[in-house]
């Protein structure tokens, strides 16, 4: 039996070398390719959780998101990712968790985590220097007042909406809300069947609390499109003037149709003798007006500053993606009316409505909007800074100054439909604006609401605001209270400075 | 593996010219502490790595985990003093090894799949304390293995009832991950085939030696093989059967493959006869073709093995497979140390794909190291076949050595994609209590069988004039 038995052992002894082999192989050769293999992430798990992952601050110190040690002993991951202030500020953040990112956790995903190669130099020293490293803190530009501001001003109102304010000289985004809102923890979790049920709850929210409005949400935009169509006419017309009188029928029947546009509960508009000034028809927001002026500018005009304005830009960044606001070119005249005055398939975000007002506060040109102040090294040391660039000149200083005066009008003229935000209600304070009512869009059957804004009116607005309210009615009702909130909280930060 | 000398006699030319057999129980100990100390070593490690101190049971875990292995020494003093000295501190190492990979995955749990219980590691040194427990039995009960022969048929029918027991009971108790191979009570469970492997070893070898010279010798050549007669084909079509009924009704591929092996190899050691191993094969394999072809559990796995990284495979099938192939592309050259890995993010990595964990972990140098160690027990229990006399136990210790080769084989080679992944359990590592006690008593009957090798003959009466012992 001894001869079949070394028979056996010579066999076993193959059976071995070929398991080495193959472990050799697999283990020594393999590794790259299949590093690149499809649903690989180790290399990502590994990276991602290296290090402690940096904080997220505002611009005036407030932190809205770090990680610190678990304090669950059995947790796989060294460290729990919290967001202090959570729902207010998740817009803004997103969330990060074991698998994916979104928000600022994942536009700075590779310096907040402390893979990104501009940190290399400063994890030599770290090792050199036995400091443990750890992500970069992202501050962003938000003001914490004028955000608090502008959330709860959502909340209190309770319609989902979004908010986006900006500093008009320079494009920083002051404070971006959503509602409703989620809290980011809830996808923090380190226990991976909680993550997904709390996932899943989010998910089949029908409120879309994971839907950032304020960047994502595209809604009509009304009346404050007349901002754009009033800027169209005074660029292509030097010779008319806000003071200009401009027809202003009670009823104007669209060419080629029987459909008879009229102003907002058949009111006429200026003294009613079909001629009124551009200013008293932009205060008053006359549809007729506009729908004329619109249809006698033509579409490929209104088009274009739109796009001046920043519409129909599909690769906006801040560096979150930004969905393109759509101005869509009319098929008819008829059409080309409705578009003028916001009413046709046009759509835009919170954020595109702070841009119109930012522009036109800052003489016309329009900076390019970001969130990310800057980025530091846990040495403190700046890795980078978010340069100021001008994204566009849509209108002239002097044009510029005319649309701004009628948005003046809106809020202070006695006729304006912002009328209950003047300056004597706002302790001196003159806000510039313009209101919207979208009748198209309804879900909800109310209208939707917009208003974009401009404070303090005069040669230095400090900020700009934009509010969409879906179904929240008239603009003046549902969306300025929210816009002034935010301006006021703003200011005061800057007069306590 | 093959290599055969016996232990240099050490000759002392003024005394009796017989070998002093030295029961190198001191080796044992010696060797058992560096057993133990790597053991501990690898705990601190994983406590440093995942938490930075000192893992929290390090003493809880350690102490009985010393006091079991000590046990075990004291059990072979006293009961097998002659036996092998590698073969309790190999066991000892794999197990030890076993438990703080289990420990380290219960201490990171699995993010998306059913996380380990934080209780598995305690759970997992009872079931030390229960293999080692059944290792001092084996060897206090079974004084002479010739013994077991007279249960040749008993266990024959234990071990078909064990097999067969999973496929009868209703799926709500006997199946898991698709395969019936387990009987739950409760929250406890039993897989009978880690036993009925040991007891059909048993058995095989009792019925091989007395069977062999038939099955040897009669017969007739064609192209130049040794055909057996058709009326002795009866045995070995039982175990092609039963291995086929196995593969369809518990949908265990691995364990029909282990148990097929194993009666091969063991009739081709008793009759020296290859037709035996070229029929064994030739059966085996046409059968699991026909199965891959009329069954889709089983065709599936044979999909899984040739094309991983094809289409909808990597993140369905073959899920578990590649991302245990990951683990181990991962761990690389050096590994990533104990506690430095994501081992956790393959599916049921502390059963079946824990070689995996290893791995990642430890690295080329430390999985190679790991089937040094199997090697090693293989080889000691081959040598022991070699050393020791009578025909049953060199069956025996032959079949059981042949039989944690295989397994070895079938589980590490489809980890590593050398052969289609089947689930079987990885001797001493896999978590688990039957494959670990089942383990341990396979190594406490190879101990006894190379104790009743190495044991020195009766003393000779000197009186006798010329007559010497010879050792044959």
């Amino acid at each position: 039996m001894n001869r079949a038995l070394r028979r056996i052992s010579i066999a076993v002894l193959v059976m071995f070398l070929l398991l080495l082999i193959n472990v050799n192989y697999l283990q020594g050769f393999e590794p790259a390719s299949l590093a690149s293999k499809p649903g690989n992430s180790r290399a990502f798990y590994a990276a991602q959780n290296q290090y402690e992952r940096g904080s997220i601050v505002t611009s005036d110190g407030v932190t809205i998101a770090a990680s610190k040690l678990s304090t669950n002993p059995d947790d796989s991951i060294k460290y729990q990712r919290s967001y202090p202030l959570g729902p207010e500020y998740a817009p803004v953040t997103g969330y990060d968790t074991l698998y994916s990112q979104t928000g600022i956790e994942l536009a700075e995903n590779s310096l907040l985590s402390g893979n990104d190669s501009a940190l290399d130099v400063r994890k030599v020293i770290d090792l050199i220097t036995g400091k443990t490293t750890k992500g970069a803190t992202v501050e962003v530009t938000i003001n914490s007042k004028a955000q608090a501001a502008a959330y709860n001003a959502l909340a209190a109102l309770g319609k989902p909406g979004g908010v986006v304010a900006l500093n008009p000289k320079t494009g920083a985004i002051l404070a971006m809300a959503s509602y409703p809102s989620y809290n980011p923890a809830l996808l923090a979790v380190h226990d991976g069947s909680q993550l997904i049920k709390n996932d899943n709850q989010l998910l089949a929210d029908k409120t879309q609390p994971l839907l950032n409005r304020a960047l994502e949400g595209t809604y009509p935009p009304g009346s404050t499109f007349k901002i754009v169509t009033s800027s169209a006419l005074l660029t292509q017309n030097p010779s008319t003037t806000i003071n200009t009188n401009v027809d202003s029928p009670t009823q104007l029947t669209l060419p080629q149709t029987s459909h008879v546009l009229t102003n907002d509960l058949g009111e006429t508009c200026g003294n009613g003798s079909g001629q009124a000034p551009l200013i008293t028809a932009f205060a008053q927001s006359c549809d007729t007006t506009f729908g004329k002026i619109g249809m006698n500018l033509g579409a490929s005009t209104l088009n274009a500053m739109a796009e001046k304005f920043g519409m129909n830009n599909p690769n906006l960044t801040i560096p979150l993606p930004v969905a393109q606001s759509n101005y869509v070119i009319p098929a008819s005249l008829a059409l080309t009316a409705f578009s003028a005055i916001g009413q046709f398939s046009d759509t835009v975000t919170p954020l595109q409505e702070a841009m119109f007002a930012a522009a036109i506060a800052n003489n016309g040109t329009l900076m390019k909007p970001y969130l990310v102040q800057q980025v530091t090294a846990s040495d403190l040391s700046t890795v980078q800074v978010t340069p100021q660039s001008v994204l566009s000149q849509p209108v002239s200083p002097s044009v510029a100054n005319s649309v701004g005066q009628m948005m003046r009008a809106v809020v202070q003229d006695s006729n304006g439909t912002s009328f209950a935000f003047n300056a004597q209600n706002e302790g001196g304070l003159v806000i510039a604006g313009k209101t919207g009512t979208a009748e198209t869009g309804t879900v909800t059957g109310l209208d939707d609401a917009a208003f974009t804004a401009f404070a303090p009116y005069g040669a230095n607005p400090d900020i700009a605001v934009g509010v969409i309210i879906q179904g929240g009615g008239y603009g003046a009702s549902a969306a300025a209270p929210i816009a002034v909130q935010v301006i006021q909280a703003y200011l005061k930060t800057l007069r306590n400075q | 593996m093959s290599s055969i000398t016996a232990p240099s006699p050490t000759v002392d030319p003024t005394g009796p010219l017989v070998p002093v057999a030295r029961s190198r129980r001191r080796t044992e100990l010696i060797m058992l502490a560096f057993a133990v100390a790597l053991t501990a070593f690898a705990f601190a490690n994983v406590g440093f790595s995942l938490k930075g101190t000192l893992p929290s049971g390090i003493v809880e875990y350690m102490a009985p985990f010393v006091v079991m292995v000590v046990i075990a020494h004291l059990a072979m003093r006293r009961f097998a003093p002659f036996a092998d000295p590698l073969l309790l501190p190999l066991a000892a190492l794999l197990n030890g090894l076993g438990v703080v990979m289990t420990y380290r995955l219960a201490a990171q749990g699995n993010l998306l799949t059913a996380p380990l219980s934080s209780s598995a590691t305690e759970i997992q040194v009872v079931y030390t304390a229960l293999g080692i427990g059944c290792f001092v039995a084996v060897l206090a009960l079974i004084r002479e293995p010739r013994v077991l022969q007279r249960y040749t048929y008993t266990l024959g029918a234990i071990g078909i009832l064990l097999l067969a027991l999973p496929a009868l009971l209703p799926a709500s108790i006997s199946e898991v991950a698709g395969a019936k191979i387990q009987i739950r009570l409760g929250t406890f469970t039993i897989q009978p085939e880690e036993f009925a492997k040991l007891a059909l070893a048993i058995s095989f070898a009792g019925y091989l030696v007395a069977k062999r010279d038939v099955l040897a010798l009669a017969g007739r050549r064609v192209l130049g093989i040794d055909l057996p007669r058709a009326r002795d084909l009866g045995p070995i079509l039982v175990a092609w059967a039963a291995s086929l009924l196995l593969l369809v009704f518990e949908s265990d591929v691995g364990t029909s493959a282990v148990f097929m092996g194993l009666f091969v190899a063991m009739l081709y050691i008793a009759t020296s006869r290859t037709s035996w191993l070229l029929l064994g094969f030739v059966m085996f394999v046409a059968g699991a073709f026909a199965a891959s072809k009329l069954f889709a559990h089983v065709g599936e796995r044979f999909d899984i093995w040739l094309h991983p990284f094809v289409g909808q495979n990597p993140s369905n099938n073959a899920y578990q497979l590649v991302q245990g192939l990951y683990g181990m592309a991962s761990g690389g050259l050096l590994g990533k140390g104990l506690g430095g890995g994501q081992p956790y993010i393959t599916p049921l990595v502390q059963s079946d794909l824990v070689i995996s964990a290893f791995g990642e972990e430890l690295g080329l140098a430390g999985l190679m190291a790991i089937l040094l160690i199997y090697g090693l027990i293989v080889q000691r229990g081959l040598r022991t076949a070699m050393l020791v006399k009578d025909p049953f136990s060199k069956l025996l210790a032959g079949g059981l050595s042949f039989m944690l080769a295989l397994q070895v084989f079938v589980i590490v080679g489809g980890v590593t994609r050398l052969i289609p992944l089947t689930g079987i359990t990885t001797p001493f590592l896999s978590q688990g209590g039957s494959s670990l006690v089942a383990s341990w008593m396979l190594i406490a009957f190879l101990a006894r069988l190379s104790d009743t090798a190495r044991r020195p003959p009766p003393r000779p009466i000197q009186d006798e004039g010329l007559t010497q012992v010879v050792t044959l």
